[in-house]
Formats: C-alpha cells, structure tokens, sequence
C-alpha cells in the first residue's frame, strides 16, 4: 500500500511511510449511496497523500464522507479536495479533520469541500476540522455551499447557448479539478442526467 | 533570558489581581432551593421570579454537564461555592457608595461619578460580586425614554417588560449553565432603548469578582426598540487566586424592526497563573435575535483572560433581511484554555451574517473555534462568509478549528475558510533588524493579524484592547 489510484471509493485505513505518497480518488456516481470512511495516517517523515473527490446526487441518495487526515511525523503534506451536487431529496454530509501531532513540524495540510445545491430538499452538511498541536504548519481549509451562478448562465444563454447546456457546463467546470483522467466521458453522461 | 521575561510576566503582570478589603453578607455555601429562595427573598423578588428560578433550577438538575468541548474542565463542586455576595450597607448612609468600592473602580478606570462630558461620554452600570454598585447617567438617558439600570431595579420598576423578555431568547433550559444562571443569576444589567431612539452614549457593564469562594452569575438583558440603536460594552476583572471561580453570565439582545446594536466585550477575567493555578472559569451564554426585517446586531470581543473559556455569541436572523456580524479575537498564553465562536441562524429571506475570528495561542494553551451556520429553509438568497484564523506562537500550544455548517436552502451561500500558521521568523529578523525588540516586535505582527476585529472595536476600548493583547503575550518568545 502507498502507491496507486484506486478507482471504486477507496475506505478503510492507510499508512504512508517515509517518503511515500498515496494518491486516492473518489467517485460518487447519481444513484449510489455510500458512507465513505477513511483515515489516513501520514506515519513517516515527508510522506505524502493526496485526495480527490466527487459525487453527484440526484434522487434521495445519502452520501456521507468521514476523513481524517493524521499526521504523525515531520514534513509531511496533504492536500484533499472534494467537489460535489446535491439535487432531488439528496442528503450530502462531510466531515473532514486535519489532525496534526505535536512534533509533526513543517506540516502542509490544506482541505477543500464545495457543495453546489440544485433543489429545496437537498441537504448538505460540511464540518471541516482543524487539530494543530505543533506551531511550524501551514494549514488552511475552505468550505462553501452555494448555487449556480446566474450571471453565468445569463452570458451563456445570451451567446446562443440552450438553457440545459449551459447549465451542464456550469457543472462541469465546477467538478472539472477533481475529475479523474479517463473517465470524463463517464461523469459528463452523469452530469447530464441531474 | 527567556525565562526571565517570562517570570516576570507571570509574577504581576495581571494589574487587575487586587483584592478590595469591605465587608460582605453572603448566603450560606451550597445550592438547593432554600439558597436560591434567600437570594430572591433578599432581592424583593416577585412571585413569578422565584418561580421561573425554582423552574430552572429543577431542569437544571436533571441536565448533565457538557463535555463536547475541546477543554480539559476541572470538575465543578457545585455545592462548593458562594451563590450570592453583597458588600454591606452603611447603616447610616444607605444611599451612598462606599468609598471603598468607589476606590477599587476608579482604580479599574472605571468612573462612577458623572463627571464632565468631555471626559468621555460612557454610561455605566458596574457590578461588585452579586450586586450592581450604581448606575450612571440614569437621568440622563430616561429623558430620551431610555432605560438603563440594574436588572434587580428594572424588575422592580419595569417588571412587564422584563416579563416579556426574560429567556425570550435563551430559554432557562438551553443549556447546563444558561440554566444553572436562571436558577441563581444575582444582577447585571437592563437596557431598553424605545422606538426610534438613537442612543446618545455608549452603555456599558463593568463586572468585577471580588469575594473568595463565590460564583458570579449575573444577567444582561438588552432590547433595542423598533429603529433605534446603541452600543453596549462589557468588561470584566477578577483578583488573582490560587483556586479557580465560576462565572457563568447569561447575555440575551432583541433586536427589533430596523434596529441596531453593537456588542463589544473586552474579557479580562485573571487567566491563573504560569503553572495554570486559579483563574476564572468563564461559562457564557450569550445570544441575540435579529426579531424584525432590517435589523443589525455586531459582537465584537477581545477575549484574553480566564483560565477555560467557554463561550459562543451566537444571531438568530429571524427578520427578512437582518443582518450579523461576529469579530473576535481569542489570546491564550500559558495554561489557559478557550473554545469559542458563534452560531449564526439563518431563517430569514435575505439575510446576511459575516464572522471574522482570530486566534492566538501561545504557550502550552489551547485555542479552539466552535462555530455553527445553519441555512434554514427559507431563508431565500441568505449569504455567510467566515474567516478563522490561528496563530500559533510556540511549540507546546494547541489550535483547532470545527466549523459545522448546514444549509437546507439551495438559493443561500456559505463560505468558509481557515488558515493556521505561526509567526515567521522572517517577520521577527525583519523587525529586530530595525532595532525592534523580540517582544515588541511579536505585539507588532500580533495587532497587525488582530487590526480587522481591534478596527470594530468602540475608541474607548480599542486602546486598552491593543495593550492587553501585548500584555497577554509577554514572555511568549524567547
């Protein structure tokens, strides 16, 4: 373990040595739902783990993300990003902690959570958490929730773009971070049919 | 060297630590319901008091202790602690302030006598252990229609309204502490501002902890009538002793139609000792409701004292189009511990709410925020945005950030971001290369990170801000 893409939602627990760097991506598709659990611990000097994540909601789907992120050991870095929509009856919940250990110095963790919501029963909850017991990091986390912007479906439709296009490209270029290579053509189908 | 400054700093940097030598009544140790009905019996309390007390205290005793905060809480002896202290009358001149008292809040730079305009125009109402000492300005400000006093004489004088809002908005059983305060809260202040009255001075209530072995749990109650606005400040001291003492204070603010309030604290509570003796455990509920469309409620607080702090100014945007904000700035140096935020409720069209919060920690304390957003439905095109940032000075201290938000409404936005770092060694060589010593050059960075929540703060306070934030951090770096 260390290496590699896993391309099902990867859960469970990892451990990253010194020097390695575990790379994981997450897909959420319409119509799965999933609690996604998993904890990583970044266990030797100057590992590394990188995490990218996105679902898709369209009916009464629950997806709930709980990651956390430890590190243990000095020089380590993480990054996480995790994009998503909620339509239909969906219930969204992510809970994300960055844990760093007292002598973890020289830590660089940052964590990034956006949520677009499509309709009035969808529910989304985001708990991003910091827990920093060493003072040389740098660390930081984002969280938004928020809707398609109507100015940017205004610019498209007035160039001659149809409504249901437009919003389609909104979507994507919203997700379009955490797309994994070669399976473009997959979420594309899937943005179309929220 | 190091070690040096930071004795020094320990060793009576907190000038606030004195204590006043006067004679006290107190109630009896301990709390049941004959304690509670002595201190309304000796307030003149009526019947209705007594019993929303009696209320509180019974859910109360059927309520655990929260442990969800990041704090490491001593266990509280309830029964071990003083409910009700009073410095006594004189006999003779009921109607007077004792010199002394008088004494110790001049020394606190806190003036009880109504002295020129020009020398500040801040009304008071400063409160000694259990009882509120004097009210100032009183006259003043009821030619406008305003009331400002004492919460025991606005019970007496006002009991309709104090009746109609009384845990109108933290209801006695919100929490273990809100309701431990209902059962025994002793005095603090009442504020009513009427319709369309813009109050022409800055109220403030000065709390003071004295006595040894007491609780203070005092009161706050603010309405600010349809239009009208004010800005109310707090601040607190408390003596330096080896044990640690309770202050769980209830806060409740209606703001109604097109009002404006502004809430400043600057809590200065003795945050124990190096070694993380005695100081204040301060246990707040503090919470507003933005009642009608268009109103506006803003706290801002500095908070560098107490030894736990356990604290979340929280809004309730009821009205379309009301509107919030949270500054706050948190310092923790040595043992102490603080977890506070706000809670921002969203349920109004419109509304908009805005939270700015920085931490410091320095030493071997821990500096949590708590917050919460929540985007009720309904609450149409409703916006948040939240900044937290902590600044870590030393190795041994704690940060942490535990935002929570919820949004059940697809037209709000929600935006929240987080940074944790510490003072860079290149702002310090850059600094001491200028000939700006280590110390300086830390409360430099430290009110340069601070400036957006220290620029909110009213002038009067602003100023004392900025040196307790120095002080706070004295013997940090070394």
């Amino acid at each position: 373990m260390g290496h590699g893409k896993y391309i099902a939602p990867p859960v469970g627990q990892y451990q990253v040595q010194a020097g390695e760097k575990l790379e994981l991506e997450f897909v959420v598709l319409p119509g799965e739902s999933r609690d996604i659990d998993v904890s990583i611990d970044l266990a030797g000097p100057g590992a590394e783990a990188h995490l990218n994540g996105l679902y898709l909601c369209r009916a009464d789907e629950k997806v709930n993300f709980r990651i956390v992120m430890h590190h243990r050991a000095p020089g380590c870095k993480s990054t996480q990003l995790f994009n998503g929509i909620a339509g239909g009856s969906a219930q969204v919940s992510f809970d994300g902690t960055i844990v760093v250990a007292p002598d973890a110095q020289q830590t660089e963790a940052f964590q990034e959570n956006h949520n677009i919501v499509l309709t009035e029963t969808a529910k989304v909850t985001t708990r991003p958490q910091l827990e920093i017991y060493a003072d040389d990091v740098k660390c930081s986390h984002g969280a938004t929730v928020g809707q398609l912007s109507e100015d940017e479906l205004f610019y498209m439709r007035s160039r001659g773009i149809p409504e249901a296009q437009a919003r389609t490209l909104q979507m994507l270029s919203f997700l379009s971070p955490v797309i994994p290579a070669g399976r473009e053509e997959e979420i594309e189908r899937a943005v179309r049919s929220l | 060297m190091a070690e040096d400054i930071i004795k020094e700093f320990t060793s009576g940097e907190y000038k606030e630590g004195f204590v006043t030598d006067v004679e006290q009544e107190f109630v009896p140790k301990g709390l049941n319901e004959d304690i509670i009905r002595t201190i309304s019996a000796r307030k003149e309390e009526p019947a209705w008091l007594l019993e929303f007390r009696l209320d509180a205290f019974r859910k109360w005793q059927r309520m655990p202790q929260p442990d969800w905060a990041h704090l490491d809480m001593p266990e509280i002896d309830f029964q071990d602690i003083i409910y009700y202290a009073a410095p006594k009358k004189d006999k003779d001149r009921p109607k007077e302030i004792d010199p002394k008292l008088a004494e110790t809040f001049d020394k606190l730079g806190i003036p009880l006598k109504e002295r020129d305009v020009l020398a500040g125009v801040v009304a008071v109402d400063a409160v000694f252990d259990s009882v509120s000492v004097t009210t100032t300005f009183r006259k003043t400000l009821a030619e406008k229609g305003i009331i400002f006093c004492s919460f025991s004489e606005a019970v007496k004088e006002h009991p309709d309204l104090v009746r109609k809002y009384l845990a109108s908005v933290v209801p006695s059983s919100d929490n273990f502490f809100a309701a431990l305060n209902s059962a025994v809260f002793s005095d603090g202040s009442f504020c009513y501002i009427p319709k369309g009255v813009r109050c022409p001075m800055e109220l403030s209530s000065y709390f003071r902890i004295n006595a040894r072995g007491i609780g203070q749990f005092e009161r706050t109650l603010i309405v600010a009538d349809e239009g009208s606005y004010v800005s109310y400040m707090e601040g607190c001291t408390a003596p330096m002793r080896d044990e640690q003492q309770l202050h769980a204070a209830v806060v409740e603010i209606v703001v109604e139609k097109d009002a404006d309030v502004k809430y400043s604290t600057v809590q200065n509570w003795y945050p124990g000792d190096a070694d993380g003796k005695g100081g204040i455990l301060n246990l707040v509920t503090k919470r507003g409701i933005c009642k009608g469309s268009g109103s506006h409620l803003s706290w801002t607080q500095v908070e560098t004292g107490s030894a736990i702090t356990w604290k979340y100014p929280s809004t309730i945007l009821k009205g379309d189009y009301s509107a919030s904000e949270f500054y706050s700035v948190a310092v923790t140096n040595n043992h102490q511990q603080a977890d506070t935020g706000t809670k921002m409720v969203h349920i109004g069209k419109g509304t908009r709410s805005r939270i700015v919060s920085k931490g410091i920690s320095a030493g071997v304390s821990q500096n949590s925020y708590r917050g919460l957003v929540r985007m009720g439905k309904g609450a149409v095109g409703a916006r948040n945005y939240s900044q937290c940032d902590s600044l870590l000075i030393g190795s041994r201290c704690g940060a942490h950030t535990f935002p929570l938000i919820q949004s059940l409404e697809p037209s709000a936005t929600v935006e929240h971001e987080a940074t944790t770092s510490k003072i860079s060694e290149d702002q310090l060589f850059y600094c001491n290369q200028r000939g700006i010593g280590p110390e300086d050059a830390v409360g430099l960075i430290v009110n340069g990170y601070a400036r957006e929540v220290l620029s909110r703060l009213p002038m009067e306070f602003a100023v004392e801000a900025q040196k307790l934030l120095q002080v706070s951090l004295e013997g940090s770096v070394g």
